[in-house]
Protein backbone atom coordinates (compact mmCIF):
# COMPACT_ATOMS: atom_id res chain seq x y z
CA UNK A 1 0.00 0.00 0.00
CA UNK A 2 3.08 2.50 1.04
CA UNK A 3 4.34 1.76 -2.70
CA UNK A 4 1.32 3.00 -4.11
CA UNK A 5 1.05 6.60 -2.02
CA UNK A 6 4.68 6.34 -3.08
CA UNK A 7 3.96 6.19 -6.99
CA UNK A 8 0.87 7.70 -6.92
CA UNK A 9 2.87 11.05 -5.29
CA UNK A 10 5.16 10.91 -8.24
CA UNK A 11 2.13 11.05 -10.82
CA UNK A 12 0.43 13.85 -8.60
CA UNK A 13 3.79 15.69 -8.05
CA UNK A 14 5.16 15.64 -11.37
CA UNK A 15 1.52 17.04 -12.62
CA UNK A 16 1.17 19.99 -9.90
CA UNK A 17 4.67 20.68 -11.27
CA UNK A 18 3.15 21.11 -15.00
CA UNK A 19 0.47 23.59 -13.38
CA UNK A 20 2.57 25.42 -11.18
CA UNK A 21 1.71 28.82 -12.31
CA UNK A 22 -1.92 27.73 -11.90
CA UNK A 23 -1.21 27.17 -8.21
CA UNK A 24 0.43 30.58 -7.71
CA UNK A 25 -2.52 32.21 -8.78
CA UNK A 26 -4.88 29.94 -6.54
CA UNK A 27 -2.68 30.70 -3.60
CA UNK A 28 -3.27 34.92 -3.99
CA UNK A 29 -6.44 34.70 -4.35
CA UNK A 30 -7.13 32.61 -1.17
CA UNK A 31 -4.95 34.84 0.57
CA UNK A 32 -6.72 38.22 -0.65
CA UNK A 33 -9.54 37.51 1.79
CA UNK A 34 -7.61 36.97 4.88
CA UNK A 35 -5.45 39.71 4.45
CA UNK A 36 -8.21 42.05 3.75
CA UNK A 37 -9.72 41.08 7.07
CA UNK A 38 -6.61 41.87 8.95
CA UNK A 39 -6.35 44.97 7.61
CA UNK A 40 -10.20 46.14 8.25
CA UNK A 41 -10.44 44.50 11.68
CA UNK A 42 -6.87 46.26 13.00
CA UNK A 43 -7.85 49.29 12.17
CA UNK A 44 -11.22 49.20 14.22
CA UNK A 45 -9.40 47.87 16.51
CA UNK A 46 -7.14 50.65 16.30
CA UNK A 47 -9.76 52.85 16.73
CA UNK A 48 -11.64 51.45 19.65
CA UNK A 49 -9.30 50.02 21.10
CA UNK A 50 -10.50 46.76 21.17
CA UNK A 51 -13.21 44.73 19.21
CA UNK A 52 -15.59 42.43 22.17
CA UNK A 53 -12.43 42.01 24.29
CA UNK A 54 -10.01 41.82 21.24
CA UNK A 55 -7.51 43.36 20.16
CA UNK A 56 -5.84 44.27 16.95
CA UNK A 57 -2.69 41.80 17.79
CA UNK A 58 -5.16 39.57 18.59
CA UNK A 59 -6.49 40.08 14.97
CA UNK A 60 -3.44 39.80 13.26
CA UNK A 61 -2.35 36.59 15.59
CA UNK A 62 -5.53 34.74 14.52
CA UNK A 63 -5.50 35.66 10.75
CA UNK A 64 -1.75 34.77 10.51
CA UNK A 65 -2.24 31.76 12.45
CA UNK A 66 -5.85 31.27 10.18
CA UNK A 67 -3.54 30.99 7.34
CA UNK A 68 -1.08 28.51 8.44
CA UNK A 69 -3.82 26.06 9.80
CA UNK A 70 -6.05 26.41 6.73
CA UNK A 71 -3.05 25.45 4.41
CA UNK A 72 -2.96 22.07 6.40
CA UNK A 73 -6.56 21.16 6.86
CA UNK A 74 -8.57 22.17 3.99
CA UNK A 75 -8.95 20.31 0.81
CA UNK A 76 -9.99 20.50 -3.13
CA UNK A 77 -11.73 17.40 -3.50
CA UNK A 78 -15.04 18.97 -4.78
CA UNK A 79 -12.87 20.52 -7.42
CA UNK A 80 -10.98 17.14 -8.27
CA UNK A 81 -13.59 14.61 -8.15
CA UNK A 82 -16.53 15.60 -9.51
CA UNK A 83 -15.50 16.66 -13.11
CA UNK A 84 -14.52 13.16 -13.11
CA UNK A 85 -17.83 12.11 -12.51
CA UNK A 86 -18.96 14.29 -14.86
CA UNK A 87 -17.06 13.74 -18.21
CA UNK A 88 -16.62 9.85 -16.93
CA UNK A 89 -13.31 10.01 -16.87
CA UNK A 90 -13.53 8.29 -13.25
CA UNK A 91 -14.28 5.10 -15.23
CA UNK A 92 -11.23 4.51 -15.54
CA UNK A 93 -10.16 4.49 -12.33
CA UNK A 94 -13.23 2.60 -10.58
CA UNK A 95 -12.00 -0.40 -12.54
CA UNK A 96 -8.38 -0.47 -11.11
CA UNK A 97 -8.72 -2.51 -7.95
CA UNK A 98 -8.09 0.48 -5.26
CA UNK A 99 -10.51 3.10 -3.88
CA UNK A 100 -10.29 6.33 -6.51
CA UNK A 101 -11.17 8.92 -3.68
CA UNK A 102 -9.15 7.27 -0.50
CA UNK A 103 -6.02 7.03 -2.92
CA UNK A 104 -6.00 9.08 -5.77
CA UNK A 105 -7.89 11.96 -4.76
CA UNK A 106 -6.29 11.99 -1.48
CA UNK A 107 -2.65 12.05 -2.97
CA UNK A 108 -3.75 15.30 -5.45
CA UNK A 109 -5.12 17.02 -2.45
CA UNK A 110 -1.87 16.62 -0.43
CA UNK A 111 0.57 17.49 -3.61
CA UNK A 112 -1.16 20.21 -4.87
CA UNK A 113 -1.13 21.75 -0.89
CA UNK A 114 3.13 20.78 -0.84
CA UNK A 115 3.20 23.08 -4.22
CA UNK A 116 0.99 25.93 -2.64
CA UNK A 117 3.20 25.17 0.49
CA UNK A 118 6.15 26.52 -1.67
CA UNK A 119 4.74 30.04 -2.86
CA UNK A 120 3.08 30.15 0.98
CA UNK A 121 6.16 30.24 3.12
CA UNK A 122 7.50 33.50 1.54
CA UNK A 123 4.32 34.92 1.51
CA UNK A 124 3.75 34.70 5.21
CA UNK A 125 6.70 35.61 6.21
CA UNK A 126 6.10 39.00 4.23
CA UNK A 127 2.97 39.20 5.95
CA UNK A 128 4.61 38.61 9.25
CA UNK A 129 7.08 41.15 8.99
CA UNK A 130 4.49 43.91 7.93
CA UNK A 131 2.29 43.18 10.59
CA UNK A 132 4.52 42.22 13.53
CA UNK A 133 2.34 39.91 14.91
CA UNK A 134 3.33 39.39 19.07
CA UNK A 135 2.76 35.55 19.44
CA UNK A 136 3.19 36.01 23.66
CA UNK A 137 0.38 33.77 23.76
CA UNK A 138 1.42 30.68 21.69
CA UNK A 139 3.31 27.88 23.61
CA UNK A 140 4.50 24.63 22.58
CA UNK A 141 1.87 22.59 24.41
CA UNK A 142 -0.38 24.97 22.33
CA UNK A 143 1.31 23.61 18.98
CA UNK A 144 1.66 20.32 20.36
CA UNK A 145 -1.99 19.71 20.95
CA UNK A 146 -2.59 21.54 17.69
CA UNK A 147 -1.04 19.42 15.50
CA UNK A 148 -3.54 16.05 16.30
CA UNK A 149 -6.12 18.89 16.02
CA UNK A 150 -5.22 19.99 12.12
CA UNK A 151 -4.93 16.41 11.81
CA UNK A 152 -8.34 15.58 12.46
CA UNK A 153 -9.76 18.79 10.85
CA UNK A 154 -8.54 17.39 7.73
CA UNK A 155 -9.82 13.94 7.76
CA UNK A 156 -13.23 15.44 9.01
CA UNK A 157 -13.45 17.89 6.45
CA UNK A 158 -11.92 15.66 3.27
CA UNK A 159 -14.47 12.92 3.97
CA UNK A 160 -17.08 15.30 4.09
CA UNK A 161 -15.94 16.65 0.85
CA UNK A 162 -16.02 13.63 -0.70
CA UNK A 163 -19.42 12.69 0.73
CA UNK A 164 -20.41 16.05 -0.94
CA UNK A 165 -18.69 15.55 -4.43
CA UNK A 166 -20.25 12.12 -4.32
CA UNK A 167 -23.79 13.82 -4.60
CA UNK A 168 -22.15 14.29 -8.05
CA UNK A 169 -23.10 10.68 -9.14
CA UNK A 170 -26.53 11.66 -8.75
CA UNK A 171 -26.82 14.73 -9.83
CA UNK A 172 -23.55 14.70 -12.31
CA UNK A 173 -23.18 18.55 -11.43
CA UNK A 174 -22.27 19.70 -7.78
CA UNK A 175 -21.21 22.88 -8.20
CA UNK A 176 -24.33 24.66 -6.77
CA UNK A 177 -24.31 21.95 -3.85
CA UNK A 178 -20.71 23.20 -3.15
CA UNK A 179 -21.60 26.65 -2.66
CA UNK A 180 -24.04 25.63 -0.05
CA UNK A 181 -21.12 23.54 1.61
CA UNK A 182 -18.83 26.68 1.14
CA UNK A 183 -21.10 29.31 2.87
CA UNK A 184 -21.53 27.16 5.60
CA UNK A 185 -18.44 26.37 6.03
CA UNK A 186 -17.49 30.35 5.87
CA UNK A 187 -20.36 30.59 8.60
CA UNK A 188 -19.62 27.84 10.77
CA UNK A 189 -15.56 27.33 11.19
CA UNK A 190 -14.37 30.70 11.69
CA UNK A 191 -13.03 31.46 8.37
CA UNK A 192 -14.30 35.32 8.02
CA UNK A 193 -14.49 36.13 11.46
CA UNK A 194 -13.36 34.67 14.48
CA UNK A 195 -16.28 32.61 16.30
CA UNK A 196 -16.19 34.51 19.23
CA UNK A 197 -17.50 37.76 17.13
CA UNK A 198 -20.89 35.92 15.90
CA UNK A 199 -24.19 35.85 17.74
CA UNK A 200 -24.10 33.83 20.44
CA UNK A 201 -26.67 31.38 19.15
CA UNK A 202 -24.24 30.82 16.02
CA UNK A 203 -21.56 30.39 18.32
CA UNK A 204 -23.07 27.69 19.73
CA UNK A 205 -24.38 26.07 16.69
CA UNK A 206 -20.52 26.30 15.18
CA UNK A 207 -19.23 24.46 18.47
CA UNK A 208 -21.06 21.10 17.61
CA UNK A 209 -20.51 21.25 13.71
CA UNK A 210 -17.35 19.98 12.07
CA UNK A 211 -16.01 23.25 10.38
CA UNK A 212 -14.63 24.72 13.65
CA UNK A 213 -12.39 21.54 13.62
CA UNK A 214 -10.96 23.06 10.35
CA UNK A 215 -10.01 26.72 11.42
CA UNK A 216 -11.13 27.34 14.95
CA UNK A 217 -10.22 24.78 17.25
CA UNK A 218 -6.91 24.49 15.90
CA UNK A 219 -6.24 28.07 16.42
CA UNK A 220 -7.88 28.37 19.64
CA UNK A 221 -5.70 25.12 21.01
CA UNK A 222 -2.37 27.35 19.29
CA UNK A 223 -3.72 30.18 21.12
CA UNK A 224 -3.68 28.76 24.27
CA UNK A 225 -7.14 29.83 25.12
CA UNK A 226 -8.92 26.81 25.77
CA UNK A 227 -9.08 25.15 29.13
CA UNK A 228 -8.30 21.56 29.62
CA UNK A 229 -11.92 20.68 29.58
CA UNK A 230 -12.65 22.28 26.55
CA UNK A 231 -9.99 21.14 25.08
CA UNK A 232 -11.01 17.37 25.82
CA UNK A 233 -14.33 18.31 25.00
CA UNK A 234 -13.26 19.48 21.61
CA UNK A 235 -11.16 16.58 20.77
CA UNK A 236 -14.88 14.07 21.60
CA UNK A 237 -16.55 16.01 19.26
CA UNK A 238 -14.25 16.43 16.34
CA UNK A 239 -13.57 12.02 17.42
CA UNK A 240 -17.92 11.85 16.85
CA UNK A 241 -17.94 13.98 14.05
CA UNK A 242 -14.67 11.31 12.62
CA UNK A 243 -17.10 8.44 13.35
CA UNK A 244 -19.85 10.41 11.43
CA UNK A 245 -18.07 10.96 8.09
CA UNK A 246 -16.74 7.61 8.11
CA UNK A 247 -20.43 6.03 7.88
CA UNK A 248 -21.57 9.35 5.96
CA UNK A 249 -19.08 8.88 3.51
CA UNK A 250 -19.11 4.49 3.05
CA UNK A 251 -22.47 4.72 2.35
CA UNK A 252 -22.59 7.72 0.00
CA UNK A 253 -19.80 6.14 -1.95
CA UNK A 254 -21.56 2.84 -2.36
CA UNK A 255 -24.75 4.17 -2.95
CA UNK A 256 -23.30 6.47 -5.65
CA UNK A 257 -21.47 4.33 -7.55
CA UNK A 258 -24.11 1.74 -8.11
CA UNK A 259 -26.07 5.10 -9.81
CA UNK A 260 -22.90 5.95 -12.02
CA UNK A 261 -24.22 5.75 -15.02
CA UNK A 262 -20.19 6.47 -16.38
CA UNK A 263 -20.76 9.18 -18.30
CA UNK A 264 -20.00 9.91 -22.01
CA UNK A 265 -17.43 7.12 -22.19
CA UNK B 1 -11.53 -29.43 -20.72
CA UNK B 2 -12.01 -25.72 -21.62
CA UNK B 3 -14.40 -23.42 -18.85
CA UNK B 4 -16.58 -20.53 -19.72
CA UNK B 5 -15.61 -17.58 -18.98
CA UNK B 6 -18.48 -15.29 -19.20
CA UNK B 7 -21.52 -15.89 -19.13
CA UNK B 8 -24.44 -13.81 -19.47
CA UNK B 9 -27.97 -13.91 -18.55
CA UNK B 10 -31.37 -12.07 -19.50
CA UNK B 11 -28.85 -9.12 -19.34
CA UNK B 12 -30.93 -5.82 -19.08
CA UNK B 13 -30.26 -2.30 -18.69
CA UNK B 14 -32.76 0.64 -19.26
CA UNK B 15 -31.75 4.26 -18.84
CA UNK B 16 -34.04 6.29 -17.76
CA UNK B 17 -33.87 10.08 -19.29
CA UNK B 18 -35.05 13.44 -18.46
CA UNK B 19 -37.12 14.99 -21.09
CA UNK B 20 -38.83 18.38 -21.54
CA UNK B 21 -39.94 20.20 -24.89
CA UNK B 22 -37.91 23.70 -25.62
CA UNK B 23 -39.04 26.65 -23.94
CA UNK B 24 -39.43 28.88 -20.86
CA UNK B 25 -42.83 27.15 -19.96
CA UNK B 26 -41.89 23.47 -20.84
CA UNK B 27 -38.64 24.17 -18.48
CA UNK B 28 -40.44 25.79 -15.65
CA UNK B 29 -42.87 22.57 -15.76
CA UNK B 30 -40.21 20.24 -15.63
CA UNK B 31 -38.75 21.90 -12.42
CA UNK B 32 -41.61 20.84 -10.32
CA UNK B 33 -42.48 17.65 -12.39
CA UNK B 34 -39.66 16.07 -14.47
CA UNK B 35 -40.94 13.29 -17.14
CA UNK B 36 -38.86 10.71 -17.85
CA UNK B 37 -38.67 7.88 -20.91
CA UNK B 38 -37.15 4.83 -20.40
CA UNK B 39 -34.33 3.86 -23.13
CA UNK B 40 -34.19 0.32 -23.63
CA UNK B 41 -29.89 -0.12 -23.99
CA UNK B 42 -29.73 -3.25 -23.60
CA UNK B 43 -32.78 -6.19 -23.64
CA UNK B 44 -32.82 -9.51 -22.05
CA UNK B 45 -29.17 -10.46 -23.72
CA UNK B 46 -27.91 -13.92 -23.20
CA UNK B 47 -24.59 -15.25 -24.62
CA UNK B 48 -21.70 -17.75 -22.97
CA UNK B 49 -18.19 -17.23 -23.51
CA UNK B 50 -15.11 -19.37 -23.34
CA UNK B 51 -12.07 -18.97 -21.93
CA UNK B 52 -9.01 -18.46 -24.57
CA UNK B 53 -12.03 -16.91 -27.08
CA UNK B 54 -11.54 -13.88 -29.24
CA UNK B 55 -15.28 -12.44 -29.33
CA UNK B 56 -16.69 -9.51 -31.72
CA UNK B 57 -19.42 -7.25 -30.22
CA UNK B 58 -20.50 -5.73 -33.33
CA UNK B 59 -22.75 -2.97 -34.19
CA UNK B 60 -23.92 0.60 -34.60
CA UNK B 61 -23.56 3.65 -32.55
CA UNK B 62 -25.97 3.64 -29.44
CA UNK B 63 -26.88 -0.62 -30.04
CA UNK B 64 -26.16 -1.57 -27.05
CA UNK B 65 -22.14 -2.82 -27.02
CA UNK B 66 -20.85 -0.13 -24.97
CA UNK B 67 -23.04 -0.48 -22.20
CA UNK B 68 -22.92 -4.13 -21.98
CA UNK B 69 -19.08 -4.09 -22.36
CA UNK B 70 -19.70 -1.67 -18.89
CA UNK B 71 -22.07 -4.09 -17.30
CA UNK B 72 -19.48 -6.83 -17.82
CA UNK B 73 -16.67 -4.92 -16.54
CA UNK B 74 -18.96 -3.87 -13.17
CA UNK B 75 -19.18 0.06 -14.29
CA UNK B 76 -23.00 -0.33 -14.63
CA UNK B 77 -25.39 -2.04 -12.91
CA UNK B 78 -27.75 -3.75 -14.77
CA UNK B 79 -31.98 -3.40 -14.50
CA UNK B 80 -32.13 -6.97 -15.15
CA UNK B 81 -30.74 -10.68 -15.46
CA UNK B 82 -27.28 -11.61 -14.44
CA UNK B 83 -23.63 -11.85 -15.47
CA UNK B 84 -20.88 -13.80 -14.43
CA UNK B 85 -17.17 -13.31 -15.28
CA UNK B 86 -14.38 -15.36 -13.41
CA UNK B 87 -16.63 -16.54 -11.16
CA UNK B 88 -17.41 -13.16 -9.99
CA UNK B 89 -20.02 -10.69 -10.44
CA UNK B 90 -18.57 -7.71 -12.03
CA UNK B 91 -20.55 -4.54 -10.61
CA UNK B 92 -20.16 -5.57 -7.11
CA UNK B 93 -16.27 -4.43 -7.93
CA UNK B 94 -14.35 -6.99 -5.94
CA UNK B 95 -10.63 -6.50 -5.66
CA UNK B 96 -9.64 -9.91 -6.90
CA UNK B 97 -11.94 -9.25 -10.19
CA UNK B 98 -10.44 -6.12 -10.97
CA UNK B 99 -7.18 -7.39 -10.83
CA UNK B 100 -8.09 -10.29 -13.29
CA UNK B 101 -9.62 -8.44 -15.64
CA UNK B 102 -9.14 -5.16 -17.65
CA UNK B 103 -11.23 -2.79 -19.46
CA UNK B 104 -10.13 -0.37 -22.25
CA UNK B 105 -11.94 2.18 -23.41
CA UNK B 106 -10.42 4.40 -26.75
CA UNK B 107 -8.88 7.10 -25.36
CA UNK B 108 -9.89 6.74 -21.27
CA UNK B 109 -6.92 7.18 -20.04
CA UNK B 110 -4.95 4.98 -17.39
CA UNK B 111 -2.24 7.14 -18.69
CA UNK B 112 -1.82 10.70 -16.58
CA UNK B 113 -2.28 12.84 -19.76
CA UNK B 114 0.63 15.67 -18.75
CA UNK B 115 3.56 13.13 -17.54
CA UNK B 116 5.73 10.43 -19.64
CA UNK B 117 3.79 7.07 -19.58
CA UNK B 118 6.48 5.45 -17.87
CA UNK B 119 5.59 6.88 -14.44
CA UNK B 120 1.96 5.97 -15.08
CA UNK B 121 2.89 2.72 -15.65
CA UNK B 122 5.24 2.26 -12.71
CA UNK B 123 2.21 3.58 -10.76
CA UNK B 124 0.11 0.37 -12.11
CA UNK B 125 2.56 -1.75 -11.15
CA UNK B 126 2.59 -0.60 -7.44
CA UNK B 127 -1.74 -0.44 -7.60
CA UNK B 128 -1.84 -4.54 -9.16
CA UNK B 129 1.09 -5.12 -7.02
CA UNK B 130 3.18 -6.91 -9.26
CA UNK B 131 6.75 -7.75 -8.13
CA UNK B 132 9.89 -6.40 -9.71
CA UNK B 133 10.88 -9.68 -12.12
CA UNK B 134 7.47 -10.19 -13.11
CA UNK B 135 6.52 -6.29 -13.96
CA UNK B 136 9.84 -6.38 -16.45
CA UNK B 137 8.68 -9.53 -18.12
CA UNK B 138 5.18 -8.32 -19.25
CA UNK B 139 7.06 -5.18 -19.60
CA UNK B 140 9.70 -6.90 -21.87
CA UNK B 141 7.17 -8.36 -23.97
CA UNK B 142 4.70 -5.79 -24.42
CA UNK B 143 7.19 -3.68 -25.64
CA UNK B 144 8.47 -6.49 -28.33
CA UNK B 145 4.92 -6.68 -29.75
CA UNK B 146 4.38 -2.71 -29.26
CA UNK B 147 7.18 -1.21 -29.13
CA UNK B 148 7.10 0.76 -26.47
CA UNK B 149 10.03 2.24 -25.31
CA UNK B 150 10.72 5.20 -27.81
CA UNK B 151 7.33 6.45 -26.46
CA UNK B 152 7.67 5.69 -22.61
CA UNK B 153 9.49 9.59 -21.76
CA UNK B 154 7.74 11.94 -23.75
CA UNK B 155 4.67 12.94 -21.72
CA UNK B 156 1.31 11.56 -22.85
CA UNK B 157 0.01 14.53 -24.17
CA UNK B 158 2.98 14.88 -26.77
CA UNK B 159 1.78 10.99 -28.23
CA UNK B 160 0.09 10.52 -31.50
CA UNK B 161 -3.36 8.92 -31.43
CA UNK B 162 -1.62 5.98 -32.67
CA UNK B 163 1.05 5.99 -30.07
CA UNK B 164 -1.03 6.47 -27.02
CA UNK B 165 -3.40 3.89 -27.95
CA UNK B 166 -0.51 1.23 -27.55
CA UNK B 167 0.43 3.23 -24.63
CA UNK B 168 -3.33 2.56 -23.11
CA UNK B 169 -3.59 -0.83 -24.43
CA UNK B 170 -0.21 -1.71 -22.83
CA UNK B 171 -0.68 0.01 -19.48
CA UNK B 172 -4.44 -2.17 -18.83
CA UNK B 173 -2.52 -5.47 -19.89
CA UNK B 174 0.77 -4.87 -17.67
CA UNK B 175 -1.28 -7.22 -14.80
CA UNK B 176 -1.56 -9.72 -17.10
CA UNK B 177 -5.32 -10.00 -16.70
CA UNK B 178 -7.71 -13.68 -17.53
CA UNK B 179 -10.12 -11.29 -19.31
CA UNK B 180 -9.53 -8.14 -21.35
CA UNK B 181 -12.77 -5.73 -22.36
CA UNK B 182 -12.09 -3.77 -25.36
CA UNK B 183 -14.36 -0.77 -26.21
CA UNK B 184 -13.20 0.41 -30.08
CA UNK B 185 -9.29 -0.42 -29.60
CA UNK B 186 -8.58 0.79 -32.97
CA UNK B 187 -10.93 3.90 -33.03
CA UNK B 188 -9.23 6.79 -34.60
CA UNK B 189 -5.85 4.96 -36.32
CA UNK B 190 -5.14 4.74 -39.59
CA UNK B 191 -4.84 1.99 -41.43
CA UNK B 192 -1.38 0.33 -40.68
CA UNK B 193 -2.30 1.62 -36.77
CA UNK B 194 -5.23 -0.57 -36.73
CA UNK B 195 -3.54 -3.74 -38.35
CA UNK B 196 -0.67 -3.01 -35.38
CA UNK B 197 -3.29 -3.76 -32.47
CA UNK B 198 -5.08 -6.18 -34.32
CA UNK B 199 -1.64 -8.10 -34.63
CA UNK B 200 -0.91 -7.38 -31.46
CA UNK B 201 -4.20 -8.77 -29.56
CA UNK B 202 -4.17 -11.78 -31.87
CA UNK B 203 -0.83 -12.38 -30.51
CA UNK B 204 -1.54 -11.81 -27.07
CA UNK B 205 -4.19 -13.91 -27.09
CA UNK B 206 -2.76 -17.13 -28.25
CA UNK B 207 0.64 -16.55 -25.67
CA UNK B 208 -1.42 -15.57 -22.82
CA UNK B 209 -4.96 -17.58 -23.54
CA UNK B 210 -6.79 -14.97 -22.73
CA UNK B 211 -10.71 -14.55 -22.95
CA UNK B 212 -11.15 -11.50 -25.36
CA UNK B 213 -14.39 -9.51 -25.86
CA UNK B 214 -14.03 -6.23 -28.11
CA UNK B 215 -16.46 -4.01 -29.44
CA UNK B 216 -15.97 -2.29 -32.50
CA UNK B 217 -17.98 -0.73 -35.59
CA UNK B 218 -15.36 -1.54 -37.95
CA UNK B 219 -15.92 -4.55 -40.04
CA UNK B 220 -12.29 -5.53 -40.40
CA UNK B 221 -11.64 -5.18 -36.90
CA UNK B 222 -13.71 -8.20 -36.33
CA UNK B 223 -12.94 -10.29 -39.45
CA UNK B 224 -9.04 -9.81 -38.79
CA UNK B 225 -9.31 -11.30 -35.33
CA UNK B 226 -12.12 -13.18 -33.90
CA UNK B 227 -13.76 -16.16 -35.15
CA UNK B 228 -17.06 -15.47 -33.26
CA UNK B 229 -19.22 -12.82 -34.15
CA UNK B 230 -21.92 -11.39 -32.02
CA UNK B 231 -24.45 -8.86 -33.50
CA UNK B 232 -25.93 -6.50 -31.08
CA UNK B 233 -28.84 -4.05 -32.62
CA UNK B 234 -31.54 -1.90 -30.60
CA UNK B 235 -30.02 -3.57 -27.65
CA UNK B 236 -30.72 -7.06 -28.58
CA UNK B 237 -28.86 -9.87 -29.81
CA UNK B 238 -28.95 -10.09 -33.28
CA UNK B 239 -26.31 -13.24 -34.38
CA UNK B 240 -24.46 -15.10 -31.94
CA UNK B 241 -22.16 -17.10 -34.30
CA UNK B 242 -18.97 -17.59 -36.86
CA UNK B 243 -18.16 -15.20 -39.26
CA UNK B 244 -18.27 -17.74 -42.00
CA UNK B 245 -21.58 -18.38 -41.25
CA UNK B 246 -22.13 -14.40 -40.89
CA UNK B 247 -20.76 -13.35 -44.19
CA UNK B 248 -22.73 -16.11 -46.15
CA UNK B 249 -26.08 -13.89 -44.85
CA UNK B 250 -24.66 -10.76 -45.31
CA UNK B 251 -24.63 -10.02 -49.39
CA UNK B 252 -21.53 -8.81 -49.60
CA UNK B 253 -21.99 -5.34 -51.29
CA UNK B 254 -19.57 -2.20 -52.51
CA UNK B 255 -20.00 1.33 -52.49
CA UNK B 256 -18.59 3.02 -55.61
CA UNK B 257 -18.78 7.09 -54.97
CA UNK B 258 -17.95 9.36 -57.93
CA UNK B 259 -17.63 12.80 -58.34
CA UNK B 260 -18.55 14.09 -61.64
CA UNK B 261 -16.93 16.75 -63.58
CA UNK B 262 -20.15 18.15 -64.95
CA UNK B 263 -23.87 18.46 -64.43
CA UNK B 264 -25.44 16.05 -62.64
CA UNK B 265 -27.85 14.82 -65.23
CA UNK B 266 -26.49 11.31 -65.17
CA UNK B 267 -28.76 8.68 -64.42
CA UNK B 268 -26.51 6.50 -61.74
CA UNK B 269 -29.27 4.19 -61.20
CA UNK B 270 -28.23 2.03 -64.55
CA UNK B 271 -24.52 0.94 -62.88
CA UNK B 272 -26.25 0.36 -59.45
CA UNK B 273 -28.94 1.62 -56.54
CA UNK B 274 -28.27 4.78 -55.76
CA UNK B 275 -27.86 5.46 -51.93
CA UNK B 276 -27.55 8.57 -49.89
CA UNK B 277 -24.57 9.77 -48.33
CA UNK B 278 -24.76 13.20 -45.92
CA UNK B 279 -21.29 12.97 -45.15
CA UNK B 280 -20.22 13.73 -48.67
CA UNK B 281 -22.63 15.53 -50.85
CA UNK B 282 -19.95 16.22 -53.16
CA UNK B 283 -20.30 12.04 -54.56
CA UNK B 284 -23.10 10.12 -55.83
CA UNK B 285 -22.85 6.81 -54.80
CA UNK B 286 -24.13 3.70 -55.97
CA UNK B 287 -24.19 0.10 -54.03
CA UNK B 288 -23.25 -3.12 -56.15
CA UNK B 289 -22.82 -6.56 -55.63
CA UNK B 290 -18.71 -7.23 -54.37
CA UNK B 291 -18.07 -9.16 -57.69
CA UNK B 292 -19.70 -6.46 -60.16
CA UNK B 293 -17.10 -4.16 -58.56
CA UNK B 294 -14.48 -4.19 -61.24
CA UNK B 295 -16.90 -4.74 -64.21
CA UNK B 296 -18.96 -1.38 -63.06
CA UNK B 297 -16.02 0.92 -62.68
CA UNK B 298 -14.54 0.61 -65.50
CA UNK B 299 -17.72 0.65 -66.99
CA UNK B 300 -18.82 4.00 -65.43
CA UNK B 301 -15.02 5.11 -66.07
CA UNK B 302 -15.55 4.76 -69.65
CA UNK B 303 -18.80 6.01 -70.10
CA UNK B 304 -18.60 9.26 -67.28
CA UNK B 305 -16.87 12.34 -66.58
CA UNK B 306 -15.35 11.42 -63.50
CA UNK B 307 -13.21 13.39 -61.87
CA UNK B 308 -12.70 10.93 -58.43
CA UNK B 309 -13.95 7.79 -57.43
CA UNK B 310 -13.84 5.44 -54.48
CA UNK B 311 -14.81 2.04 -53.60
CA UNK B 312 -15.61 1.03 -50.02
CA UNK B 313 -17.46 -1.20 -47.98
CA UNK B 314 -20.52 0.17 -46.87
CA UNK B 315 -21.36 1.34 -43.35
CA UNK B 316 -21.80 -1.80 -40.91
CA UNK B 317 -25.22 0.45 -39.86
CA UNK B 318 -26.36 -0.22 -43.49
CA UNK B 319 -24.87 -3.94 -43.73
CA UNK B 320 -26.80 -5.04 -40.36
CA UNK B 321 -30.15 -3.08 -41.07
CA UNK B 322 -29.79 -4.78 -44.50
CA UNK B 323 -29.29 -8.62 -42.95
CA UNK B 324 -31.33 -8.47 -39.80
CA UNK B 325 -34.47 -6.12 -40.81
CA UNK B 326 -35.52 -7.31 -44.40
Amino acid sequence: MLKIFQRLWIVNWAEQWQYRANSLMYLLYWLVSPIVHVAVWTSIANANGSVNGLTANDFVNYYLLLLIVDQFTSNITIHIFAYKVQDGSLSGELVKPIHPMLTNTLITNIAFKTMMLIGFVPVWIFLAVIFKPDFASVTWQGVLLAVPAILLGFIVNFLLSGAVSSIAFWTTRVYSINEFYFALFVLFSGQFVPLQLMPKTIQAIAHYLPFQLQIYFPIQLIQNKLSPAEILQGFLIGFIWLGVVILLFKWVWREGVKRFSAVGA
Amino acid sequence: MSQETIIVENLSKTYQVPEREGGFGAAVKSFFKRTYTDVKAVQQVNFRITQGEVVGFLGPNGAGKTTTLKMLAGLLHPTGGTANVLGFTPWQLKTDYLRSMTLVMGQRNRLAWDIPAADSFLLAQAIYRLPDDEYKKTYKELDELLELEPLMKKPVRNLSLGERMKCEIAAGLLHRPKVLFLDEPTIGLDITGQARIREFLREYNKRTGATILLTSHYMADVTALCERIIIIHHGQLKYDGSITDLSRRIAPFKLIGVQLGYSNGHDLSRYGEPVQNEEDAEKHYIQVKAEDVTRVTSRMLSELPIHDITIADPPIEDVIERAFNE
